[in-house]
């Protein structure tokens, strides 16, 4: 397994954004859906081996994230795009993605060519001499998706990555994603539930810190049929199963 | 989500070593985006307000003209708190755009990534400060004839200013705030105004450690009579070198900042620093004062105490007068100061064949540095009888409120006071009638005499701080009866007297 998650919990404080979550992942495209407070960005995080966990196991990559030679090994084989990403303004786009290329400590020969890829990968060939300040949200998170990508991962986690992409980028991206689910565990946390129908094999539902579905996105739709509210069949059986897991 | 079957992909990915070539790349990035060159403007125009406007009207000799520029630390004063407080905003880029979990999650350690940052800003920081300097001695050295410069000094500015990086940005990655750089920078200004005040106030202990601390340690003749000695400044550098690792190993001393060994080696680093800086202070302690400078007993090298040879440059008036070839443009002044006194006591017995320049030497023998240290004065020794000036331990002209009469009156002043009274203090009345009246013949008033006398170290009884000075009235009488006689009467006296009167034998009274 890519990722094994056993009895996994986080608290902040009193507050506890992740309550023993258990799963486990190969390769393939998995989407991670749930409100605001859910505890996807903090599973995400934890995943990501920023944060560690308060109780739990955890094991990425078949390897300990709580050991520092096997935390770097992860990292390694690591893509990551958190929530909210930061820039540095000044930086080219070109700059950026070789930024973090490096501190992926990638090989030096592969860089200029890893980096020219995942640029063209996101869609901004055109734009990679454009400083980060020029750019718009949707560009931007983009930017972000590149750097994640530029070490060609075993592990991908993205959080909220198509927020901002207008629709024809996000079918583009969506096909980058199953083209990464051929041969790496990409996890996507996402409020649109289309992007989990269009490019999610598997799909994860939280709340409240704890997983109260997982399935495929039929299944899930399977769930909705004449009970959850919403517009499309997704997003009924995703109103379906929170309304049960609340009740 | 569920178990798949799919197994986890067991490709040995390469694993490569830290590679040089990534680290000089990310160095590279990071030169090319530091914020730094945004100030080198701002820095460079108070460099030439502040130092290089007004050490190119002092005296063409590296050591006055170096004096406040390094002496004083004023150098260091322009960078200080622009260096720190770009720093600091370097320091606090991560934190404040949000950048934290994107370059946690890498493979580089945290205080990898920041240790290149770092490196890039007081790359950015030194080189400017380098190239600056480097523009200003050019631009001041124009008009200096002769003379070495105190490398050992510019190198101390040099650590000062990375060490004001390094506490900068150190301070802005510990507390990632946009108000960080502000406060780190008047934070700079706070700490050098109070290293200036005590570098004024201070004689030495501790406080030499101080890069704005000159009491007796920077000037007289260094690099012209004798070597700039480099045991203070590397006592600074060591102390500033210190303080810039200690506060860059800090950073790597949290459990974010990467592995153990990483750690470890930011303790040593941290530690190092420490003592380093400890060390520099507690070498400052054992500071003494030589003839050339603050010696250090353990950093002291004796090879630094050979003088430095030179052919001196002479012109004759009356007598030859000879000095170093630095102070080759204060010939004209030298021999305009010497001639009249020197053409007074021609043929005298003991009067000199010679006036030659001798080196302005620190008040060696003390614990800790002199404040202002003015002992040294034209003596007339030596068979055949040579004046020796220690010129440079008088304000030359174009120094801070001196000017070209006052210095030719203060040389005859003292040259006049060498052949009287051959001691360093106020003469008997008699000693002091005589040296009035040859000053009177040599081109000073009577009445002006007083003023001129009030800047040599011998001032007039009853002359002080909010005194004028004044002659009592038997001796600004007897003054006027040997000028008002005719020269060949007065010499035939002086000729006849001379040895009394230099050995205090002569009373007022005896004089004609």
């Amino acid at each position: 397994m890519n990722v094994e998650l056993t009895e996994l919990t986080r608290k902040f404080g009193r507050t506890q954004a992740v309550a023993g979550v258990t799963l486990q992942a190969g390769p393939g495209v998995f989407g991670l859906l749930g409100p605001n407070g859910a505890g996807k960005t903090s599973l995400l995080r934890m995943m990501a081996t920023v944060l560690p966990p308060t109780s739990g196991t955890l094991r990425l990559l078949g390897r300990d994230p709580g050991g520092y030679v096997p935390r770097r090994e992860i990292r390694r084989r690591l893509g990551y795009l958190p929530q909210n990403l930061g820039y540095y303004p000044g930086f080219t786009v070109t700059d950026f993605v070789e930024y973090f290329a490096l501190l992926k400590d990638m090989p030096p020969m592969q860089v200029p060519r890893a980096v020219a890829a995942a640029i063209e990968q996101v869609g901004l060939g055109d734009r990679a001499r454009a400083k980060l300040r020029t750019l718009s949200g949707g560009m931007l998170r983009r930017v972000g998706i590149a750097q994640a990508i530029v070490n060609e991962p075993e592990l991908l986690l993205l959080d909220e990555p198509t927020a901002g992409l207008d629709p024809e980028q996000r079918v583009v991206f969506r096909a980058l994603l199953r083209e990464f689910g051929q041969r790496a565990t990409v996890i996507v946390s996402t409020h649109l539930v289309e992007d989990v129908g269009a490019a999610c094999s598997e799909v994860t539902l939280m709340d409240a810190g704890r997983i109260v579905f997982h399935g495929t996105p039929d299944e899930l739709i399977a769930r909705g049929v004449g009970h959850g509210v919403g517009d499309a069949p997704l997003e009924r059986g995703y109103s379906a199963v929170l309304a049960a897991a609340r009740s | 989500m569920t178990v798949t079957t799919a197994p986890v992909r067991s490709t040995a990915r390469q694993t490569p070593q830290v590679a040089p070539r990534n680290l000089a790349r990310l160095l590279w990035l990071e030169l090319r985006h530091n914020a730094m060159p945004l100030v080198l403007p701002l820095i460079a125009a108070l460099y030439w307000v502040d130092c290089y406007r007004i050490a190119a009207t002092l005296p063409p000799l590296w050591e006055t003209r170096l004096f406040y520029i390094l002496g004083q630390g004023h150098a260091l004063l322009d960078f200080a708190p622009f260096v720190a407080g770009v720093a600091a905003w370097m320091g606090s880029r991560d934190g404040r755009r949000g950048m934290g979990d994107l370059v946690t999650a890498t493979v580089r350690p945290r205080w990898e990534a920041q240790l290149a940052t770092w490196a890039a800003t007081v790359v950015w920081a030194v080189g400017a400060y380098l190239v600056f300097m480097a523009v200003m001695l050019y631009l001041l050295g124009r008009v200096v004839a002769w003379g070495g410069l105190p490398w050992w000094s510019i190198a101390v500015d040099g650590a000062g200013v990375a060490a004001f990086a390094s506490v900068g940005f150190a301070a802005g990655a510990r507390f990632p705030s946009r108000f960080t750089a502000p406060v780190t920078a008047f934070g700079a200004v706070v700490a050098m105004g109070m290293s200036s005040q005590t570098g004024f106030a201070a004689n030495g202990g501790w406080a030499l450690i101080l890069p704005t601390m000159s009491n007796g340690n920077f000037g007289q003749d260094a690099g012209i009579f004798y070597q700039w000695l480099p045991d203070l400044p590397i006592a600074r550098v060591i102390f500033f070198t210190g303080i810039a690792a200690a506060a860059v190993g800090l950073l790597g001393l949290s459990p974010a900042a990467g592995g153990p060994r990483l750690r470890r080696s930011a303790a040593v680093i941290t530690a190092t620093g420490s003592a380093a800086t400890v060390t520099a202070i507690v070498l400052a302690v054992t500071a003494h004062v030589g003839p050339y400078g603050t010696v250090i007993p353990a950093l002291h090298d004796a090879a630094n105490d050979k003088p430095i040879s030179y052919t001196p440059v002479c012109r004759t008036a009356a007598i030859p007068v000879c000095v170093q070839p630095a102070y080759r443009p204060y010939l004209g002044d030298l021999t305009a100061a010497v001639g009249p006194v020197a053409s007074e006591v021609a043929g005298l017995p003991g009067a000199p064949v010679r006036a030659t320049q001798i080196a302005a030497q620190f008040a060696a023998g003390q614990q800790h540095p002199v404040q202002g240290w003015t002992g040294q004065i034209v003596t007339l020794g030596g068979s055949p009888p040579v004046l020796s000036m220690p010129t440079g331990a008088i304000a030359l002209p174009g120094s801070f409120g001196s000017y070209n009469a006052g210095f030719i009156d203060q040389i005859k002043v003292e040259v006049v006071h060498a052949l009287v009274t051959p001691r360093s203090a106020f003469g008997n009345p008699a000693q002091v009638a005589v040296e009035a009246a040859l000053l009177q013949h040599a081109g000073i008033p009577l009445a002006a005499q007083p003023n001129a006398l009030g800047n040599s170290p011998w001032p007039l009884p009853g002359g002080g701080p909010h005194t004028p000075a004044h002659y009592p009235p038997p001796v600004a009488a007897a003054a006027q009866r040997l000028a008002a006689l005719p020269p060949g009467a007065r010499h035939a006296w002086l000729a006849t007297h001379l040895g009394a009167l230099r050995a205090g034998q002569i009373s007022l009274g005896q004089l004609p």
